[in-house]
């Protein structure tokens, strides 16, 4: 239940890579870093996928384009044929269109999703990770709470209240997915403060600020990015929750979950290519996001958890 | 640390998440269109109606003493009454509660029972086929939106090939859910595909960290094979941190529980979610989201409690 | 049971290692590890192979029992009795491991499954080979806990790993090593991880079990003090050959080899009063040795006590290091307190310090009260736990004392302004003992070194800062082209210096080195030390200097100052109070530490059990 997955990302730690660092001069950590990914199939296929589906999504629409605006009640429900690859849907609108003007709003909400939670995430781990004791305890028991409830009850609440357009669903998506990421970089400012040069910098009177600012923020980046990938693939799979739970958005505007939830009643009828595309789209887009994650987080050789 | 005053301490901290937990729900309580009285009361109450309300409920009171107030209600069991059904919240969720807890523990043991050997196994074949095939598979089953997983499910087993009904165990007792074990089959089974896909991959890494730990090379030393090793010693220490995950699934999997639920039309706290969801019945709503945030936090809470009891050294203080 | 006796033990080799090769294939291509090695063990005696780190000592060892990590090739042969390990099965090797050839490791922390009781992992042990009933295997494992020593063993057989300390862990992987009475012991590095104390006592376990069963041991290890202690021949590993091998008393007292030879010479030694250690058995023998300013000149004979605490030096013919001069020299002036004139740059009063609160409170110091005074070097001395690196740190200001006073430069710490404190904190220069985690790995070295400046020296331009850098990096010994690496390109030693450069960037007048050099090798600790050294007498900063290793502080530091468990055991001049010292634990803590000299350990050895037999008998009850 996955989008669900406020603490559920799909962990993977691989252990101490064999070998270890027997000669690591005259390599960057960055190169090594590329190295180890590029060395991970899966992790590259993700990479690859995710980029074919931005072209798609984005380029598609200047080699093939449709009508997504306006209902042609005359060709609904039509099969895959010459003029339209991948059939119509129920109002008409041609589906490979769709899916490339689905995908549009999917992706771009999951990414800015995404994102917008971790950056979030990442301020609030970092304030109580460094400054520890009690605010830590306090600020980290709200991270505890907010974790308590589920995040498709909160979404399903709010559907009950109001309809959000793309900006709206992009803020209430990273107000109810910061937590998780939150923890993580917690769990690495407590490690990092506690770093020898760290304590070298406050011992001669170095300040705070550029303990955070130097040392911590820009040893957190490695964990941070993999946090944000997570939540990348975990909000666009949210998004395809959020069609479901009454919460998308309202035609003719769509995304793929909106697609899939529209064409979930035409699973009797034999209209698979209203359900398979954007099913397929969704879980190929989602996989690859966790892939790439994965791929990083053994590359850059940190640990998915706190 | 003792036994008793970790677990004060714990039992303080939840004590702590759950008041938080009430906050938010006030605060959602206040934030409804129209305020407290019309979620309570209902579309259909009058001006006089809520002034009369307001005041019976001291809503006209500033927002500490209302919080007192509401947190007064609550601590005897007063969740407010359902519109639509006209009958106390707090009843409605104890009928519904039970059978929840019923899916989600067959979901979780099931997807359990099946995600450690796999994780293990994965380990043990670390970059070979095996490890490939199920690490992809548990991408996909992680990737797919429940709804659709679901739906597959009943299209395949159900429509196609007719092994089990469609529609979960219906009747308002857990006997009569229990009668009906075919009916339970889908949905555990696509409650269950996410917790494999997690757990074997959590697994999967806890055993590979443990492998590449000194006392396996110890334990080689002393002349144990591979398997008495990692049957000994590598799956009970792989297994304490995955308990301790478990704890924190614990949100995940009554969110996976609301759309099986929906989905299969089966009677728990997630179908009562959904169509107070639909008809805007705010004090079900509210209600639901607190009992199942305590479930939540008495869930992680217990993980941690059985974390410590398997793992010696966090007993002492020392992990 | 003198050497001679043991190495006479005839009998086929149970080790044979010819032309061992093992390659590891890593991320950046094959590293040859070990080439061409060629050894063998007999029963009964004892192989110490040592090197310094990355000279392929222990892969050698994990080779002779089939471990090696997966990445690695081996070629060769290793024959353990009649099986060649190299290309072995791993059926076959399993029943060879715990039964012919068994193996104790460094670190005790993680050698044990943390989820099993200690007597069922002796008792797997022993049932991997024997069929035996379990109950059975139970009883044998309390009887090896006994054999290595541990007491209560019915009880204890019961335990977790962590409920016991490094010690009893280390004797507890000694018991599984021991359990089916193998032919060969291999030990890898297995004291490096324990106080001196410790290591003596486990050393003497090793020893006497290896006596009593005639196995053979091979012993890896970088310490020459404990090869002097325990080895009958030596290998000397260089870069994954071995260049020089022989008999202990040749290799450690006349090596051929130029390798070996500056290997020993870059040994710390704990110049000993010869007779401090039989002082030991009678308490209160060195007691006047306190007020004793003068250090003799001359080597003392082995007569009675108070004889012995009278001519106090360092055997003549061991070699000093270069920056044991100045200690040496200072040594007569110091001691008796030609700074006391100076107010003390750093000064800690009574200070405690208490973590937690009520039940749990742990009282990492108590009533700490010691001083640094211009110029001059103090060594922190103690075991693991004493508090010694708690003081330090209560000195940087990065602990808070929960009572007591910290007066820095004149100025009580709790009664300035922070502004004024961090103005006083740019007078100190931090060394701290992580080569590796002392440095911010995203910056570069460059960075490193002018992250002081960036902070004191807010309107130094970046030309200005990247000279001083520069020169900072000559200062170190380093090449100004330093300044642009990373970090990570840079070996342990290279790094420690560039900590160094970074610690004067603002020219303190304190610099406070937490066991700068303890995650080093002996040759370039040496030069560490010596950097230092010259450059305090360059720029006459003070320096407290925490160390665990006896040796290095006696030739680095002109006053020491020896904590137990939070307390100041003692302080005074080094030299006088490393040789005459005036309390148990002291003379106890000197007693353990083995020194490179096979011929002068073994009477060493034999004067601290004395004491000990002797403190046991007289019920004095000093076991640590």
């Amino acid at each position: 239940m996955s989008a669900v997955v406020q603490s559920g990302q799909l962990p993977g730690g691989t252990g101490p890579s064999a070998g270890a660092e027997a000669d690591g001069a005259g390599v960057s950590g960055l190169r090594l870093a590329v190295r180890r990914f590029s060395r991970n199939r899966l992790a590259v296929i993700g990479l690859a996928v995710v980029v074919l589906f931005f072209l798609f999504c984005f380029a598609g629409p200047l080699l093939y384009s449709t009508d997504q605006t306006h209902t042609a009640l005359t060709s609904a429900n039509l099969g895959p044929s010459g003029s339209h690859l991948l059939g119509t849907d129920a109002v008409g609108h041609d589906e490979l269109g769709r899916l490339m003007y689905g995908g549009k709003v999917s992706l771009v909400v999951g990414l800015a999703a995404g994102v917008l939670a971790t950056v979030i995430g990442t301020l609030w781990g970092a304030a109580a990770g460094y400054a520890g004791g009690w605010v830590d305890a306090v600020m980290m028991r709200v991270v505890d709470a907010g974790i308590a409830i589920p995040a498709l009850f909160i979404l399903l609440v709010i559907s009950a209240i109001a309809t959000p357009g793309v900006w709206g669903l992009i803020l209430i998506l990273g107000l109810v997915s910061w937590l998780v990421p939150s923890r993580l970089v917690r769990a690495e400012t407590l490690t990092l403060k506690n770093r020898d040069y760290v304590h070298t910098l406050r011992a001669i009177g170095g300040s705070h600020t550029r303990a955070i600012g130097r040392h911590i923020l820009p040893n957190s980046v490695s964990t941070v990015v993999v946090a944000a990938t997570f939540q990348v693939a975990d909000a666009i799979l949210l998004v395809a929750y959020v069609s479901y739970l009454g919460l998308g958005l309202q035609p003719p505007k769509t995304d793929w979950g909106g697609m899939l939830s529209a064409g979930l009643s035409a699973t009797y009828s034999g209209r698979w290519w209203l359900i398979v595309p954007p099913g397929l789209a969704v879980i190929l887009v989602v996989c690859a996001f966790n892939a790439i994650g994965d791929g990083l987080r053994d590359a850059f050789d940190v640990r998915g958890r706190g | 640390m003792s036994t008793f005053l970790y677990l004060t301490r714990r039992v303080l901290q939840a004590a702590a998440v759950i008041l938080i937990v009430t906050v938010a729900t006030f605060c959602l309580l206040h934030a409804l269109p129209g305020g407290p009285a019309r979620g309570i009361l209902g579309p259909q109450a009058t001006a006089q109606q809520i002034a009369q309300f307001n005041h019976e409920q001291s809503l006209d009171q500033s927002l500490p003493v209302q919080y007192f107030a509401y947190l007064g209600r609550l601590l005897h069991g007063d969740l407010g009454t359902s519109y639509t059904l006209n009958e106390p919240v707090a009843q409605l969720i104890q009928e519904r509660l039970p059978k929840t807890l019923v899916l989600t523990v067959l979901s979780a043991g099931v997807g359990l029972l099946l995600a450690i050997p796999l994780g293990m196994w994965q380990a043990v074949r670390r970059n070979k086929p095996v490890d490939y095939v199920i690490t992809t598979l548990s991408f996909v089953a992680y990737s797919t939106p429940v709804y659709f997983l679901g739906l597959m499910l009943v299209l395949v087993f159900s429509h196609i090939l007719p092994w089990f009904p469609a529609q979960a165990p219906q009747g308002d007792t857990l006997a009569q859910v229990f009668a009906d074990p075919a009916g339970l089959v889908l949905p555990v089974a696509a409650g269950a595909a996410s917790v494999v896909a997690v757990f074997s991959r959590y697994m999967r890494g806890a055993t590979l960290e443990n492998l590449s730990e000194d006392y396996v090379r110890t334990a080689r030393a002393g002349g144990s094979r591979r398997g008495a090793i990692l049957r000994r010693h590598v799956f009970r220490n792989s297994l304490t941190p995955v308990v301790a995950m478990l704890g924190y699934y614990v949100p995940v999997l009554f969110g996976g529980a609301l759309v099986v639920e929906q989905l299969f039309n089966y009677p728990g706290m997630g179908l009562l979610f959904w169509t107070a969801a639909q008809s805007s019945d705010y004090p079900v709503l509210l209600g639901c989201v607190l009992v199942i945030s305590v479930a939540t936090v008495v869930g992680t809470l217990a993980a941690d409690v059985v974390q410590r009891f398997i793992d010696p050294r966090v007993k002492e203080g020392r992990a | 049971m003198t050497a001679t006796d043991r190495t006479t033990t005839a009998g086929e080799p149970i080790l044979r290692l010819e032309d061992l090769g093992v390659t590891f294939s890593s991320e950046t291509g094959d590293v040859p590890a070990v080439r061409g090695v060629s050894l063998h063990v007999r029963p009964g005696e004892t192989l110490a192979l040592v090197g310094e780190s990355g000279s392929g000592k222990s892969t050698v060892a994990l080779a002779s029992i089939g471990l090696l990590p997966d990445n690695a090739r081996a070629t060769g042969r290793a024959l353990l009795g009649s099986t060649d390990v190299v290309g072995a099965a791993e059926r076959d090797l399993a029943s060879l491991r715990g039964r012919t050839v068994s193996m104790v490791f460094q670190e005790p922390a993680t050698a044990l499954d943390p989820l099993t009781r200690i007597g069922a992992q002796i008792a797997e042990v022993v049932r991997n080979h024997r069929r035996i009933a379990a109950k059975e295997a139970d009883a044998l494992a309390v009887d090896l806990l006994r054999r290595v020593g541990i007491p209560d063993p019915e009880r204890r057989a019961r335990a977790f790993p962590f409920e016991l300390s490094g010690g009893q862990r280390q004797r507890v992987v000694i018991a599984m090593a021991i359990a089916n009475d193998p032919g060969l012991l291999i030990a890898d590095e297995p004291t490096t991880a324990l106080d001196v104390t410790v290591q003596a006592e486990i050393l003497d376990l090793l020893r006497r079990l290896a006596v009593e069963s005639g196995t053979g041991v091979l012993l890896v290890t970088h310490n020459m003090g404990v090869v002097a202690d325990f080895a009958d021949r030596v290998a000397v590993m260089l870069q994954g050959r071995i260049v020089e091998t022989g008999p202990v008393e040749d290799v450690l007292l006349r090596p051929e080899h130029e390798y070996t030879k500056r290997l020993l010479a870059a040994v710390p030694r704990l110049a000993v009063a010869p007779a401090a250690v039989p002082a030991a058995a009678k308490d209160g023998a060195a007691a006047g040795s306190q007020d004793r300013p003068e250090a003799g000149s001359q080597d003392g004979p082995r007569t009675g006590t108070e004889a012995g605490a009278e001519s106090a030096t360092p055997a003549p013919e061991v070699p000093l290091p270069r920056y044991a001069a100045r200690a040496r020299k200072a040594n007569t002036d110091t001691a008796q307190g030609s700074a006391a004139g100076h107010e003390p740059v750093v000064d800690l009063r009574d200070v405690t310090v208490v973590y937690g609160r009520r039940i749990g409170a742990v009282r990492a110091l108590d009533g700490v009260s010691l001083n640094v005074r211009p110029g001059e070097t103090v060594g922190l001395v103690g075991e693991s736990g004493s508090g010694k690196s708690t003081a330090a740190r209560v000195a940087l200001g990065l602990i808070r004392p929960t009572s007591g006073t910290v007066t820095l430069f004149g100025s009580d710490l709790r009664r300035t302004r922070a502004r004024a404190r961090r103005e006083l904190r740019s007078g100190i220069g931090v060394v701290l003992q992580d080569p590796v985690a002392s440095l911010d790995a995203r910056m570069t070295v460059l960075e490193c070194i002018a992250e002081p400046l960036r902070v004191h020296r807010r309107g130094m331009s970046a030309k200005e800062r990247q000279e001083q850098v520069g020169a900072l990096l000559e200062r170190v010994r380093l090449p100004r082209s330093f300044a642009q690496r990373a970090p990570r390109e840079l070996s342990g030693g290279q790094r420690q210096r560039v900590s160094l450069a970074r610690a004067l960037a603002l020219e303190p007048k304190l610099l406070v080195a937490d066991e700068p050099t303890s995650a080093l090798d002996v040759s370039v600790q040496e030069a560490v030390l010596e950097v230092i050294t010259e450059l305090q007498d360059e720029l006459g900063f003070a320096c407290l200097f925490v160390s665990h290793d006896l040796a290095v502080v006696q030739h680095f530091a002109e006053r020491v100052v020896v904590m137990r468990s939070g307390r100041i055991e003692e302080q005074g001049g080094t030299m006088d109070t490393l040789l005459h010292p005036g309390t148990d634990y002291t003379r106890r803590l000197l007693a353990a530490v083995p020194v490179p000299d096979p011929v002068l350990q073994r009477r060493r050895r034999a004067a601290r059990l004395a004491a000990t037999a002797g403190a046991a008998a007289g019920g004095a009850g000093a076991t640590a």
